[in-house]
């Protein structure tokens, strides 16, 4: 078991079992199938990854503040949307 | 293969319910504080997107770093912002509270070692992983390159469900709005709610 310890106690093959599981989490895992991508192009992909889904939960934030707004104030939309995930 | 188990599958719709219903209550709570008419719309988007994203760490729990991140910054930015609306959000200061509280009980870290490769080792990683840590909440804290992969996967998981929960709760705003401009009768959203089905 060649287990090089660099990198504070944590051995290179959990680096790469956790670098491989966060590849099918990527958008381009679906597309390419199992290409092997470095670490360093995988972590920056990673970092759009995380981008993109930043600027969505905005797009959705300032969509949904703008239907509040222009909805009645004691929020009966509430109930609704509660009982659709009943 | 062991490990932490990413939330797929039947616990996803748990934690979407979960968010759901954190943001309900914390959009309720804003809106009963201040009216959404009286703020501007940079305040009002403000506090929606803060909204989602303490739902989000709310529902997630203690399992991670970065829900403590975020509860703790929107804590910080509430003290803080003493302008027109001052909500009195007692429920995230509570869970960042008790995040808090847990984090301390675990213990400092373990100790650094002090030879040299291992610190030229470290910096490289820490350079490659620098813009990872950026844009996860809580991600600068002092983490092993493991962990910081471990929270990335977790974060990126919930934040796909919160994007899911956010655009089904437009969709169905929107659907409910637009029904009731066209037939004010009692409408329930039927449209709306075959979409939500799993």
């Amino acid at each position: 078991m060649s287990s090089r310890r660099s990198r504070g106690g944590v051995s290179e093959e959990e680096i790469n079992e956790l670098i491989s599981r966060l590849q099918t989490l990527l958008p381009s895992a679906r597309r390419r199938g199992a290409s092997q991508a470095s670490t360093t192009k995988l972590l920056k992909e990673t970092c759009s990854y995380i981008k993109s889904l930043h600027r969505e939960v905005d797009d959705l934030s300032d969509r949904l503040s703008d239907l509040m707004a222009s909805m009645d104030q004691n929020s009966p939309g509430a109930e609704i949307i509660r009982s659709l995930l009943r | 293969m062991q490990g932490r188990n990413c939330t797929t599958g039947k616990s996803s719709t748990a934690f979407k319910q979960e968010l759901l219903k954190n943001l309900l209550r914390g959009l309720r709570a804003r809106t009963d504080a201040c009216a959404f008419s009286a703020m501007s719309v940079h305040e009002r988007k403000r506090a929606v997107k803060s909204s989602a994203d303490v739902a989000m760490a709310a529902a997630r729990g203690v399992g991670a770093r970065w829900p403590k991140a975020i509860l703790a910054a929107a804590a910080a930015s509430t003290s803080s912002n003493r302008s027109s609306c001052q909500v009195r959000s007692s429920r995230f200061r509570r869970v960042a509270r008790r995040c808090f509280f847990r984090e301390k009980r675990r213990g400092p870290a373990a100790g650094v070692a002090a030879a040299s490769s291992v610190d030229v080792a470290r910096r490289l990683v820490r350079r490659r992983t620098m813009a990872l840590r950026k844009v996860i909440p809580g991600g600068d804290a002092a983490m092993d390159e493991a962990s910081l992969l471990r929270e990335a996967m977790d974060y990126v998981v919930h934040l796909r469900a919160q994007v899911d929960v956010l655009r089904r709760v437009s969709e169905a705003m929107q659907i409910r709005s637009s029904l009731l401009r066209y037939a004010p009768s009692s409408i329930h959203g039927q449209e709306a709610s075959s979409s939500m089905r799993q």
